[in-house]
């Protein structure tokens, strides 16, 4: 027992330490949405409200429609996550298991948009969705945030690693290829899938810049735009700031409880581009 | 093995996401267009910035609009930083709102504006406010009127003992008010005497009390004069981190946050700051007091946003009479009662409900401020029409540098004026 403790102790201890350190700004962030705003920058500081209130929370609730926010940004978030795993696992599974030059071309050509950083792109894919007709509509923030070169080469490389031997025996068998791929390959790729939806959903739950310059109707608005706008000229109202910020953390906050064990699992693929 | 996900399920969910997306396209067709030319308008878009955190008195004159008119205006609140960006995407994608409340004039729609000389000349709209381009077309009108402005921690100052120019009485001078904030300084344990935010606009006050006119365009190019080297060392001798802390203005610290914490004597801020501080400050009393002058006696004023109506958007009409509706006396003076405002139109008197001291008191500095303030807002107004931008702010800017002791003040002046003239 004296053992254990003495070879685990302190690396507990320190992931403790660690965990504390974490919580702290957020454990702040939540008690000071339940604020007044007098108190907010009083001193001394203080952790715990001297009143609690839940005037922030009910001005955020009335001044924004968070149910049409909700909606908008739920929508947007899992439409294009369902069509970016099913797109990148085909392109990635194609690019890893068919032979031919024009192939490699083409998947050098999807790396290099990696190259350019999504705001250097912006004027022409804004010109290219206005052009389209996706100007002011969900669809224009959906469809180019579809393709995304991090799933391709991640569902490549994994694909890379699944023997070939495994599909010739299925195409001996008989198995078609969308069969062999929809049967066989994608279901051996669910890390990967689950990992690129966790990350496909986070990205387009928390974008900002290009839902500010599609979305021009309010009713149509993602919750971080609508957020936004109470950051004004001069002042900052804190405390409805406060409360809306935590009122749209809720989803994901649901969202990680329910697929804990998939987010905890997946490769930690942090940094990665969207 | 299990599939992830079956044949059939994964159709389903092809064709639910091809469903869902085409919904989007479809249903995003109507909307903000809606009573193109010729139809009769019902519904127009009017983006503007943080009017819900300023009491929402636009959405209140709109719904009033609405009652009377039937016509819907609806107020599209966007980030106050955004919204420039906003405005440029939506002329690209021909898509400009009817009308919106805007920070400046942009080169990329300043073309698509439509003359509101009627608007100003009936309402009788401060003119020297409004963006008036060489061939006399109006471009924009004033919305409101902010000025520069200092608050006292009158607790801080009650404390003390200290007293300050009351209503009526002679302002103090700069030496005075840093004297006596020094001694209440003293007497609290505050830990310092005063913040102004990190903006060109609150130290172009400052400059301006001190005799100088900033930086002026004479025949074409920029040209300061004599008292504004000793006004921006003073200055740097305020920002010594115990009269001023020096991480306001040399790395963005929060001088609303600081004012309110309570341990700080005064703050140079401005008239918008008052419906804020009526509600988020409780521990201490607050007071609005004149700007010291330095012998000159201004602040620096001017339109706080600016109405504009765009062309083309098929409402134009519709829009221009919203806006002449809302600048007869009647409505104007029922939005600055609304939203706390000083008023950008003449000759009308605004009753506020909370803190009418503090908002009168404005009013008289504005009424008091020398002439350089309006000159140099005229001057801004022309170069915004001219379509002269600049990335930065160079007063901001190379002020910081010289706090930061990164340069000397001569050298700051020069290179104000260099970056200044390259923007011509």
């Amino acid at each position: 027992m004296m053992t254990k403790l003495r070879s685990y102790g302190p690396a507990t201890l320190l992931l403790w330490v660690l965990v504390l350190i974490y919580l702290f700004p957020v454990a702040w962030f939540i008690l000071s949405s339940f604020k007044p705003g007098s108190e907010l920058f009083s001193l001394p500081l203080s952790i715990l409200p001297e009143n609690w209130t839940f005037s922030g929370y009910i001005t955020a609730w009335n001044r924004f429609n968070f149910a049409q926010y909700f909606f908008n940004t739920g929508l947007v978030a899992v439409v294009t996550t369902v069509l970016t795993v099913f797109v990148s696992a085909m392109t990635g599974y194609a690019l890893a298991k068919y032979k031919a030059k024009w192939l490699s071309v083409f998947f050098i050509c999807i790396l290099a948009t990696t190259m350019l950083p999504t705001e250097v792109i912006m004027p022409s894919t804004f010109v290219v969705i206005r052009d389209l007709g996706l100007y002011n509509q969900l669809a224009g923030i959906i469809v180019p945030s579809v393709i995304t070169a991090t799933g391709i080469f991640m569902f490549r490389q994994y694909f890379k690693t699944v023997p070939d031997e495994l599909l010739e025996a299925a195409r001996i068998d008989g198995v078609g290829e969308i069969r062999a791929f929809f049967s066989i390959m994608l279901p051996l790729a669910k890390p990967i899938a689950v990992t690129l939806a966790i990350f496909s959903f986070q990205w387009r739950w928390n974008d900002y810049i290009w839902p500010l310059l599609v979305l021009n109707d309010p009713n149509r608005y993602t919750l971080q735009l609508a957020l936004r706008s109470i950051v004004g000229a001069d002042n900052i109202d804190w405390s409805v700031l406060l409360s809306a910020s935590v009122i749209s953390l809720i989803p994901m906050v649901v969202l990680f409880f329910v697929f804990q064990k998939q987010i905890m699992n997946a490769d930690m693929n942090s940094g990665l581009k969207d | 093995m299990n599939p992830v996900l079956g044949r059939r399920q994964l159709m389903l969910g092809g064709i639910a996401g091809t469903a869902a997306v085409g919904l989007g396209l479809s249903a995003c067709s109507d909307g903000a267009g809606s009573g193109g030319e010729g139809g009769e308008v019902t519904h127009m878009q009017f983006f503007l910035s943080g009017d819900a955190n300023q009491g929402g008195g636009y959405a209140h004159m709109a719904a009033k609009y609405q009652e009377e008119t039937g016509i819907e205006v609806e107020i599209v609140d966007v980030a106050n930083e955004d919204l420039t960006t906003k405005l440029k995407n939506a002329a690209l994608a021909n898509d400009l709102p009817a009308l919106a409340r805007v920070g400046s004039i942009d080169a990329t729609w300043k073309d698509v504006t439509m003359d509101l000389r009627d608007i100003l000349d009936t309402n009788d709209v401060k003119s020297e406010l409004a963006a008036i381009d060489p061939d006399g077309k109006v471009l924009s009108l004033p919305s409101d009127i902010t000025a520069v402005g200092m608050f006292l921690n009158k607790t801080l100052f009650d404390a003390a003992g200290a007293t300050y120019p009351a209503v009526g009485e002679e302002p103090w001078t700069w030496d005075e008010f840093t004297e006596t904030i020094r001694s209440v300084q003293a007497a609290t344990g505050a830990s310092y005497g005063m913040v102004m935010d990190r903006s060109a606009h609150r130290l172009k006050a400052f400059l301006y009390e001190f005799g100088s006119n900033t930086f002026e365009l004479v025949d074409g190019a920029f040209e300061t004069n004599e008292n504004t080297k000793p006004a921006l060392e003073y200055f740097y001798g305020l920002n010594d981190d115990s009269f001023m802390p020096r991480s306001v203005w040399l790395s963005d610290g929060d001088p609303n946050g600081l004012f309110k914490s309570g341990d700080v004597v005064a703050y140079c801020s401005g008239s918008w700051q008052i419906a804020d501080f009526a509600v988020n400050i409780a521990d201490f009393e607050w007071v609005s007091v004149y700007m010291p002058k330095q012998p000159v006696r201004v602040t620096n004023y001017g339109n706080a946003a600016s109405i504009v109506v765009f062309e083309g958007t098929g409402q134009e009409q519709a829009a221009l009479d919203f806006v002449n509706w809302l600048y007869t006396p009647e409505n104007y003076t029922e939005l600055s009662e609304t939203s706390g405002f000083l008023p950008a139109v003449n000759g009308i008197t605004v009753t506020y409900a909370d803190n009418a001291e503090a908002f009168e008191l404005y009013n008289e500095e504005i009424e008091a401020s020398d002439e350089v303030a309006a000159r140099l807002k005229t001057q801004d107004l022309e170069g915004e029409i001219e379509g002269r931008t600049i990335e930065g702010d160079p007063l901001r800017d190379e002020t910081v540098k010289y706090l930061n002791d990164e340069q000397d003040v001569d050298t700051t002046i020069a290179n104000i004026i260099e970056l200044l003239n390259a923007s011509l």
